[in-house]
C-alpha cells in the first residue's frame, strides 16, 4: 500500500528541515501512537516517552521512512510497536531475573520490518474467526481482500458508513481479545 | 506489510489517547538538538537551505564505508561535501558572508575546491560534514538581510545573488541524490514550492547553454512545458541572455504566447536533473514538437553549463 500526497508532502517537508511539518505529523498522528504505545505497555510515563521517541526518529532518520511501501501511519505504529514490546519484554526479563535464575534466554532481536512473529500473527487470525460473521467478512474484505470501504459496502450490500462503523468495532473486539488472552 | 500486521496495529490504534500534557513543545525542542532544522533565511534561499537540509539528513546515517566510497568526479563523499562547502564559500565571500574553512586563496572553483578538499582530508568526515554546514548555513544567514538582486560572482560568472543562489540549490540537490543512489537510499523530491524556482533558472539558463555549445538560437523561441509538481509553462527565446525568458500563467493566456519554434515538454525533475548534467540528451524522455532539430539542439546542449 502506497502513502497518500499528504504523507508524501510531509515527508518532502521534514527531510527538508521543515519543523512546522513535523508539528502537524505529531498533531496528526500523535494520540494514536500514544495510544497503541499505552495499550501495549499499560503505563503513561513510558508511552509519553515512546510517543516522543518515535516522532523523533522521523525529524532525525527521515530518509529511513520510504512512502512507496506504506503510510506514515503505519511506519510509525510500527517503531511505537517494537519499542513497546521491547520495553514490556525488558520488564518481564527484569522480574523473572530479580526471581532468581534465568528461566529463559531473552528472544532474539526481531527482523526490522517484521511486527509478529509467527504465534503471534496465528493469534490475530484466530481472534479473526471468532468474531461475529458481519464484521469478520468486513475485516477479510478490507484486509486481506484490499478493498476499500467503498467496494466492500458494495459486495456486502451496505452503506459505505455501516462499513465503516463494522472495522472499528471489529478492530476494537480484536484488541481486546488480544489484550485478555497476554492477561 | 503483511495484511495480519496491518490489522494488528490498527486494532492496536482503535483507542486513541491523549497523554496528560501535551509533549508538542518537548517535541520540537529534542527535535532541534537532535537535527538542525533548515537554516532561516530570506524567502528566495529557502529552496538551497532545504536541499542542505536533505543532505545533512542523508550525511546523519552515512557510516565509515560510506564516507570513503566514490561518489562521482573520483571524489569520496567526503571530498564531494568539502567540494560543496568549497563552492558555498566562494558565493559566501562574493556576497560578504563569513567564509570558513581555510583561508581564502583561489577563487575559482577548481582551486577553491582543492584547497577545501586537501584542508578537510586532514578531518574527520564527522568534522567534514560540521564545516560544511556551518558554511551552508552563515550563507542563508546573512542572505536573510540581502536583496535578490545582489549582483555576486562565482567563478568567474556574475549574476544575481538570487540566481547564484538557486544554482547553489540545484548542485547541492544533484550531489545528494548523487550520495543517495550509491548509499541505496530513496531520496525524496523537494516540495514542489522549492522545485519550482529551480526549474524557472534551468528555463532561463537555455540561452546560455546554447550559446556555450556554439548554437546560433537567435530569432528562435521554444516553449518549454515542464509536468508534475513544480513545473510549469515558458516561453524561451534563444538568442538574448536569458533575460527574455518568461513564464506563461493564467495572464498570459492566449496572448499568442505558446507560438514558438519549437515545443519540449518533460517531466520538471528529470529536466533540471539534465541540466545539472545527470541523464543523457540523447535519451532523455521529452515529447518534441514544432522544429525538432532545434528541440534537440536545446536538450543537447542543456548539460553545458554543469561543472563538476
Amino acid at each position: 500500500m502506497e502513502a497518500p500526497y499528504d504523507d508524501r508532502l510531509l515527508h518532502q517537508r521534514v527531510v527538508g528541515g521543515d519543523e512546522a511539518a513535523l508539528g502537524e505529523v505529531y498533531d496528526r498522528l500523535s494520540s494514536l501512537i500514544f495510544g497503541l504505545s499505552l495499550r501495549v505497555t499499560r503505563d503513561r510515563v513510558i508511552a509519553e516517552d515512546i510517543t516522543q521517541e518515535v516522532f523523533l526518529v522521523f525529524w532525525e532518520r527521515p530518509l529511513t521512512y520510504d512512502p512507496d511501501r506504506g503510510t506514515l501511519r503505519a511506519w510509525l505504529a510500527t517503531i511505537a510497536h517494537r519499542r513497546a514490546v521491547d520495553h514490556v519484554r525488558a520488564e518481564e526479563r527484569r522480574r523473572v531475573t530479580s526471581l532468581g535464575p534465568r528461566l529463559f534466554e531473552p528472544s532474539p532481536p526481531r527482523l526490522e520490518d517484521t511486527v509478529l512473529a509467527a504465534d503471534e500473527a496465528r493469534r490475530v487470525k484466530q481472534a479473526v474467526t471468532a468474531l461475529p460473521d458481519a464484521l469478520r467478512e468486513a475485516i477479510e474484505l478490507a484486509y486481506y481482500g484490499g478493498r476499500t470501504y467503498r467496494q466492500v459496502g458494495e459486495e456486502l450490500g451496505v452503506p459505505e458508513g455501516t462499513v465503516k462503523s463494522r472495522i472499528r468495532l471489529a478492530l476494537r473486539r480484536l484488541a481486546d481479545a488480544l489484550a485478555e488472552e497476554e492477561v | 506489510m503483511e495484511p495480519v500486521e496491518r490489522l494488528y496495529l490498527d486494532a492496536l490504534m482503535e483507542d486513541p489517547a491523549v497523554p496528560g500534557h501535551s509533549l508538542r513543545p518537548q517535541l520540537l525542542a529534542g527535535a532541534r538538538a537532535r537535527r538542525r532544522p533548515a537554516a532561516p533565511t530570506a524567502p528566495w534561499a529557502e529552496p538551497f537551505a532545504g536541499r542542505v537540509a536533505a543532505m545533512d539528513a542523508l550525511l546523519a546515517s552515512a557510516v565509515d564505508d560510506d564516507w570513503s566510497r566514490v561518489i562521482v568526479e573520483g571524489w569520496t563523499l567526503q571530498e564531494l561535501v568539502a567540494h560543496l562547502a568549497a563552492k558555498d564559500g566562494l558565493l559566501a565571500a562574493s556576497v560578504g558572508a563569513p567564509v570558513l574553512g581555510p583561508p581564502l586563496g583561489a577563487t575559482s572553483a577548481v582551486g577553491r575546491t582543492s584547497d577545501v578538499q586537501a584542508y578537510e582530508r586532514a578531518r574527520s568526515p564527522e568534522q567534514t560534514r560540521r564545516d560544511w554546514r556551518a558554511q551552508a548555513d552563515a550563507l542563508c544567514r546573512h542572505l536573510a538581510g540581502l536583496s535578490p538582486d545582489t549582483p555576486a560572482t562565482l567563478d568567474g560568472m556574475s549574476a544575481a545573488v538570487r540566481d547564484h543562489v538557486l544554482a547553489r540549490c540545484l548542485e547541492t540537490w544533484v550531489h545528494t541524490d548523487d550520495a543517495a543512489r550509491t548509499a541505496r537510499v530513496r531520496l525524496p523530491h523537494p516540495v514542489p514550492e522549492h522545485i519550482h524556482p529551480t526549474a524557472d533558472l534551468c528555463a532561463r539558463l537555455l540561452p546560455w547553454t546554447m550559446l556555450l555549445s556554439g548554437l546560433d538560437g537567435s530569432g528562435r523561441t521554444v516553449l518549454l512545458t515542464l509536468t508534475g509538481d513544480g513545473g510549469g509553462e515558458w516561453h524561451v527565446p534563444l538568442g538574448g541572455e536569458g533575460s527574455g525568458v518568461l513564464e506563461l500563467d493564467a495572464w498570459r493566456e492566449g496572448d499568442g504566447w505558446r507560438r514558438a519554434d519549437a515545443r519540449i515538454t518533460a517531466d520538471v525533475v528529470s529536466f533540471c536533473f539534465l541540466l545539472g548534467g545527470r541523464g543523457d540528451p540523447s535519451s532523455f524522455a521529452a515529447d518534441l514538437s514544432g522544429d525538432l532539430s532545434l528541440a534537440r539542439d536545446v536538450l543537447s546542449s542543456a548539460p553545458a553549463l554543469s561543472g563538476p
